[in-house]
């Protein structure tokens, strides 16, 4: 991996990932930190990366590298473990039982991802559904749920479906621009885990 | 480039982003405005438009509150100058005041930008040297915007009609 990889790209790819999966445009625009529940998530997130080879933390800390490509190495650590908290964060609804549901979803994801323990293809392309899946949950079909209904008919199901679940679904309304800034951080996000130093196999060596 | 030098330069540039971006969560700015008045102050460069400010005294000083509110947006359009922001908290004062009763959204709002001044102001003091006006301290000012929010009492009192503005 070059320096200019581990150094720049890495750390400010995973950092703006921060800024922008924080971003809530509402009535006013608010910059939310990751929650402490996706913290938790995260840290399992950044094992089950790690088990699958996607991140080789070897290869970005240890003995035998100067202080300042451990210190560039520890930043991108840090960097990956914040933007996936913010990730995770950014996905999980503000409010009631979608909150619970979807917290409980990525908590048995990450579990089947690291039990299931893939390599780091397999790894990457289910962590990119997983993501996308959720935010289809949330930004489409929970926003379509909660979000202002264009026609009457709509409105009625609204207020029956609100009727039924007790109004525990309902939330927050989000401007669109939200929805976008998320979907470009989750694709930031998984671009920048595309770039992460793998770690090394050692070479298959066929003797006669 | 040498190895060094852009392992150095990317260490400051992540530190320098990531101290930028807490800051921006910390103090949740609203505008383009807001980002670089915070940035400024937070190195002591921010300065107050002196010419808009003196005109939204003007306006102040004539009852004309819109515009005065208008005129000290644009001197301190970050927000971050205790008097300007004074001011404006005075001016939602004095458009809310009614002998008989006061405007309460005028008055949360007066609140609302005297709490942000305080919290702006060195220790927390702000005194303004203005003959024109009957309160000099942001103290004086929160404690009568917080009195007019509260329903008390005295609310009731007929003799309440002979209070005059401050």
């Amino acid at each position: 991996m070059s320096p200019a990889r581990e150094a720049i790209t890495l750390p400010l790819t995973f950092l703006t990932v921060v800024l922008v999966g924080g971003i809530h445009v509402a009535e006013r625009v608010a910059i939310a930190p990751p929650t402490l529940f996706s913290l938790v998530l995260a840290s399992l997130v950044l094992g089950g990366l790690v088990q699958s080879g996607t991140l080789e933390p070897m290869r970005l800390m240890r003995g035998e590298r100067s202080p300042l490509e451990n210190l560039n190495g520890l930043m991108v650590i840090i960097s990956v473990f914040a933007a996936t908290a913010q990730v995770l964060s950014l996905l999980t609804p503000a409010s009631g039982l979608p909150s619970m549901v979807m917290g409980l979803f990525f908590f048995v994801a990450i579990l089947q991802l690291m039990a299931g323990a893939l390599d780091r293809p397999r790894f990457l392309r289910v962590w990119a559904v997983t993501l996308l899946a959720a935010f289809t949950m949330k930004f489409i079909v929970l926003a379509a749920l909660s979000g202002p209904a264009d026609t009457t008919v709509a409105r009625a199901l609204q207020l029956l479906f609100e009727g039924i679940t007790l109004g525990s679904m309902s939330q927050p309304i989000e401007a669109p621009p939200s929805g976008y800034l998320a979907f470009g951080a989750i694709a930031l996000y998984l671009f920048g885990l595309v770039l992460l130093p793998p770690a090394q196999r050692p070479a298959l060596v066929v003797r006669h | 480039m040498r190895e060094p030098v852009v392992r150095a330069a990317g260490a400051g540039l992540s530190v320098a982003y990531a101290v930028l971006i807490v800051w921006l969560t910390a103090s949740q700015p609203q505008s383009l405005a807001e980002v670089t008045g915070g940035l400024t102050a937070s190195i002591g460069a921010y300065r107050v438009d002196e010419v808009a400010f003196e005109d939204g005294r003007r306006f102040f000083h004539q009852d004309q509150f819109a515009e005065a509110r208008a005129a000290l947006a644009r001197a301190d359009p970050a927000g971050r100058d205790p008097r300007t922001q004074f001011y404006i908290a005075y001016s939602f004062y004095r458009e809310g005041w009614g002998r008989l009763s006061h405007d309460d959204a005028l008055y949360a709002q007066g609140l609302e930008t005297i709490d942000r001044a305080i919290a702006l102001a060195p220790g927390g003091r702000i005194v303004v040297d203005d003959p024109g006006l009957q309160m000099h301290t942001a103290d004086e000012l929160r404690a009568e915007l917080v009195a007019g929010t509260t329903p008390e009492w005295s609310d009731v009192n007929p003799m309440r009609v002979f209070r005059g503005r401050k």
